[in-house]
């Protein structure tokens, strides 16, 4: 069954189509909220929200095409290259795909703050305006007229090569023929998931559908992760036996027993069917080791700890005992980009907005939009704020 | 009356005239370069390797004082297919007859050799250690051979390894050998050498004694355009029969007559191939074939190397059945067995990860105590089985009774079984099985015997297949038989034969230097297979302490299995119920009510209890104080 789904692909693809899809719904908002005076004027009003559409559109579709083609290439140059260490390769695929699959899946659960992250940087791309007077008459006209193509193309394609790298990590273990299913029943997925998202805003059922799906995919990448340890030590043990013990056999001498905490001879996840399926979704061997369980027990445990972290910082605003430490903080990136002082407070993103609602978008009059928003925001001075959980919610 | 004193006369003349040989050997290290591609350490003699064929004749008597100078290993030394009668400690093997011989010791190998002659060998029996080169022909000469010959030659065949046997057995009984592949030899050794020019004179028969000398693989032997004359097996004369090659297998001996050519054209080459079938792997550089040559003395050029095609070589052979060699003295069929004996033999691998050899589930692994030593200290309990040990694969037998061993060979490799201090009829050798699920097992209800059939004592066994094996309880003592696939005797392919024990007590006694040996080596030499004795059989039947084989690999789940799973699951559940908070608070803290909640909370922390606080809702939907 593997052969024809791989399962960490469709989850990789649903989750990067469903963050397209919030993009595309963010600039969606933001039209239908008055943007570029579109609520004056229905005629510019479809010809941006075409725009949009297009311009999404077309960024999947130039995804796919490059990631078919990168399948393409290397599954009919590089294939050969992993079989002498299959199953080295194999674990490093697997390491791989965890990591991947643990940073993005408890985002997919806070997806208010997706859709609020995305609005700010949309908002920031469509207010910023070139510094030299002069350029505004070259690239920035044209940017400015067609940026709701612009910015829709840009991201869902960033997104999909993103998806498309991911993917790559993940599935180059699997034949060739496991990619197609999973890519579109993933696309069809996210598609579906956010448009409901738009529609309806987010809801109860929709979280707890987001939730089980987090769930499905931290099983799998707890099992991903055992499987890469379990990787691992079969290498070794084919390195120290001269050749590829478990090829094609379940039973005595095709394991370490020295490293084996349960065998049976049954069950075998690369040669019996359907055991493929369960090994993908719980990770589960039949010839198990101390590396796999183990390793298995402490993926969890880093998953239900970083929770509780989490859990603990959107409550009292910092990590446990460390007074002013964010997670957000402990990347390296954050500080070396200087993001913390980027960070908005609820009057600056207030003021953000009413600049893009005045900024005029695919108007030839762009230029005044800067001026009508400055004023704008004289209007919000006071704000209350509700409680530091939305504060910090918004970051 | 005259007659009496003739045979008087014959008697006493037979008995002077029996010499005793007197050997001192030096057992040691010895640098050798036997296949001229590396100098290693060999294990010679007096200094010197390959060693000394000895020679003696029927009734002689041999002395061999063995010292063992090697540094840090025992040895021992055993020679193969005499009958030591009534001198069953002088026999040889590890832990059967005797305790191994420790650095610095000597040990008296006291013996006759009566109702025998031929062509024998001797070798070290401590493990695979004869296949360091501690092994060397031995010749039993007839004073009336029933043929004619000229010469009288020997020759030795075997495979040579690069590394030290000790190295070997490491990497090969190892859980990273998991399927048990033998260890592949590097080369051929002819005469313990190779590229042979063997000197024929034009006209002259020859006696050719071949013996396999190596640990594993037999050979394929033939000289282009000669034929051999089989005359004798494993020291026993055969009807002549002539054929264009033999198959000689680990342990066993063949003595051909060759007839050289009366005017010889040009000089042959005197091929030996190895059994590819028995190697699980041919790396691409093995010789297989090695060529050597006769050379008849009007020198002409020698032919040059036959190359390595073994396959094509071995295809256009026809070397001569073992099974269908009658003994010369035409012995009929013995009787209907007194005791029979089935051995299944399966190759498994134990919970170590390592593959041994069992016979019906028992790998033999070597007793505390020399079998020979409880035989002679058990006393009236002797008899019985039990103390022998559990691991030892023993077998009690009865003075003068006809045992038939039935072996049913499970495994599809070829097998040499070789008995000590016998000879045995084969009755029954099948062809090969199909495969490995399906071994051809005897079935005594169809079995035909030949009416003479053939006498040895190492027989090869075909892969899947069986053999069936008589032979006479004559001669009191503790007798070893096992594969002579020395890798598989080290697997545990054996089993221990303990014939007449109690007068084996009668006869025979342990004399004092082997007594001192056991006692430097620090092996007790009385007690059961654990080294428990005492006065009551309940002592003597007390294995406590005894060794033993590895238990089987778990099968399923153990309990630290389910302990292991049930923590997966356990964790597992958890950290689902973690995402799952998470995902819950966002839909908590995204409620309005909620929010509503909160700010009511704020305001009365502030102080403030005005309720009617109007709220305005911003672009984002959220509640603003005006």
């Amino acid at each position: 069954m593997a052969n024809v789904f791989n399962v960490q692909i469709f989850f990789i693809v649903f989750r990067e189509s469903l963050e397209a899809i919030i993009v595309v719904s963010v600039l969606l908002a933001f039209l239908k909220q008055g943007l570029g005076g579109a609520t004056q004027d229905p005629v510019v009003y479809k010809r941006l929200l075409r725009q949009v559409w297009v311009g999404a559109v077309l960024g999947v579709v130039v995804c796919l095409v490059i990631g078919a083609a990168f399948i393409a290439t290397f599954y009919t140059l590089g294939n050969d290259i992993w079989s002498k260490s299959e199953d080295l390769w194999e674990g490093i695929f697997c390491i791989i795909a965890t990591v991947l699959i643990t940073f993005m899946g408890l985002a997919m659960l806070r997806v208010n703050k997706m859709k609020e992250k995305w609005r700010i940087k949309l908002a920031k791309a469509l207010t910023k305006t070139p510094a030299n007077k002069k350029d505004r008459f070259k690239i920035g006209y044209l940017a400015k007229k067609y940026a709701m193509f612009i910015l829709p193309f840009i991201t869902t394609l960033r997104e999909g090569l993103e998806a498309v790298v991911f993917v790559g990590g993940v599935g180059l273990s699997s034949p060739a023929t496991a990619f197609p299913l999973p890519v579109i029943c993933g696309l069809i997925a996210g598609i579906a998931v956010g448009s409901i998202l738009y529609y309806s805003g987010s809801t109860v059922s929709l979280q707890i559908f987001l939730i089980i799906s987090t769930c499905i995919l931290y099983l799998i990448a707890a099992g991903l992760f055992s499987r890469g340890v379990w990787g691992f030590e079969m290498h070794l043990f084919n390195n120290q036996t001269g050749g590829d013990a478990a090829e094609g056999a379940s039973g005595p001498g095709t394991y370490d027993i020295a490293k084996s905490v349960w065998h049976v001879n049954c069950c075998n996840p690369e040669i019996d069917n359907g055991w493929d399926v369960f090994n993908a979704l719980l990770g589960w061997q039949n010839s198990a080791t101390y590396g796999s369980v183990i390793s298995y027990n402490i993926y969890w445990l880093f998953i239900i700890v970083t929770i509780l972290l989490m859990l603990y910082e959107e409550k009292h605003g910092h990590l446990p005992f460390l007074k002013g430490v964010t997670l957000r903080s402990l990347n390296p990136m954050y500080h070396i980009k200087g993001k913390k002082k980027n960070e908005l407070t609820a009057e600056e993103k207030e003021a953000l907005f009413e600049k893009v609602k005045a900024a005029r978008i695919g108007d030839d009059s762009a230029e005044d939009g800067t001026h009508e928003a400055e004023n704008s925001s004289l209007v919000h001075e006071d704000v209350i704020e509700l409680d530091k959980l939305d504060k910090k919610q918004a970051l | 009356m005259h007659f009496i004193y003739v045979i008087w006369l014959f008697i006493w003349a037979g008995i002077i005239t029996a010499e005793t040989h007197t050997f001192h050997f030096n057992v040691s290290y010895v640098t050798a370069n036997p296949d001229g591609l590396l100098d290693r350490r060999m294990i010679g003699i007096n200094n010197h390797w390959p060693n000394p064929t000895i020679r003696v004749k029927k009734n002689d008597r041999v002395e061999i004082y063995l010292t063992n100078f090697l540094e840090n290993r025992n040895t021992s030394l055993h020679f193969h297919g005499l009958f030591q009668k009534d001198t069953n400690a002088m026999d040889g093997p590890e832990m059967v007859t005797q305790c191994p011989i420790p650095p610095g010791e000597t040990f008296l190998y006291n013996f006759t050799v009566t109702d025998q002659v031929g062509t024998y060998w001797y070798h070290s029996h401590s493990g695979s250690q004869y296949g360091d080169g501690l092994r060397g022909v031995f010749i039993i000469e007839d004073d009336d051979y029933p043929f004619d010959f000229q010469q009288d030659s020997v020759l030795t065949v075997g495979e040579h390894y690069h590394k030290e046997t000790p190295a070997i057995m490491k990497s090969f009984m190892s859980r990273y050998n998991p399927t048990g592949a033998e260890p592949i030899p590097q080369n051929i050794l002819f005469n313990e050498t190779n590229n042979v020019t063997w000197t024929l004179n034009p006209g002259e028969t020859t006696l050719l004694r071949i013996v396999n000398v190596g640990l594993f693989v037999a050979h394929y032997i033939y000289i282009e355009d000669h034929t051999l004359t089989i005359v004798e097996i494993d020291g026993g004369y055969v009807e002549q029969v002539e054929v264009d090659s033999i198959y000689i297998a680990p342990g066993q001996r063949y003595s051909v007559l060759i007839q050289a050519k009366k005017s010889p054209q040009q000089n042959y080459r005197f091929i030996c191939v190895l059994d590819y079938e028995m190697l699980d792997l041919i790396p691409s550089d093995l010789q297989l074939v090695s060529t050597n040559w006769v050379q008849y003395t009007n020198t002409k050029e020698l032919p040059g190397s036959i190359g390595n095609d073994y396959k094509k070589i071995i295809e256009s052979l026809h070397p001569a059945e073992e099974f269908n060699l009658i003994p010369l003295e035409k012995v009929p069929l013995y009787p209907e067995p007194d005791y029979t004996i089935e051995l299944n033999f399966t190759m498994e691998v134990l919970g170590d990860g390592i593959t041994y050899a069992l016979f019906n589930g028992i790998s033999y692994v070597p007793p505390k105590v020399p079998t020979l030593m409880t035989v002679l200290s058990g006393g009236e309990y002797s008899t019985v089985k039990e103390i022998y040990g559990s691991n030892t694969n023993s077998f009690v037998l009865q003075p003068n009774e006809v045992v038939e061993i039935i072996l049913n060979n499970m495994d599809p490799g070829k097998h040499p079984f070789h008995l000590h201090g016998h000879t045995f009829q084969t009755i029954v050798k099948s062809k090969s099985g199909e495969n490995e699920d399906e071994p051809l097992i005897y079935n005594p209800e169809n079995a035909t015997f030949p009416e003479y059939p053939m006498i040895r004592d190492t027989v090869q066994t075909n892969p899947n297949g069986h053999i069936v094996i008589r032979f006479k309880a004559e001669n009191p003592g503790v007798w070893f038989f096992h594969c002579h696939v020395d890798w598989h005797l080290e697997q545990g392919l054996a089993i221990t034969l303990i014939e007449s024990p109690l007068i084996t007590q009668e006869k025979q006694t342990l004399i004092d230097n082997h007594k001192n040996v056991c006692e430097s080596a620090k092996i007790p030499v009385q007690g059961n297979a654990a080294g428990n004795f005492g006065s009551s059989k309940k002592s003597w039947l007390n294995l406590h302490g005894e060794n033993v084989q590895f238990s089987p690999l778990p099968v399923g789940f153990t309990l630290k299995g389910y302990i292991a799973m049930a923590l997966c699951t356990f964790v597992a559940l958890y950290g689902v119920f973690s995402i799952y908070k998470y995902g819950m608070e966002d839909v908590n803290s995204d409620n309005i009510e909620n929010k509503i909640e909160k700010l009511h909370k704020l305001l009365a922390d502030c102080g403030e209890t005005d309720e009617s606080a109007m709220f305005n809702l911003n672009s984002n939907g959220e509640a603003v104080n005006q």
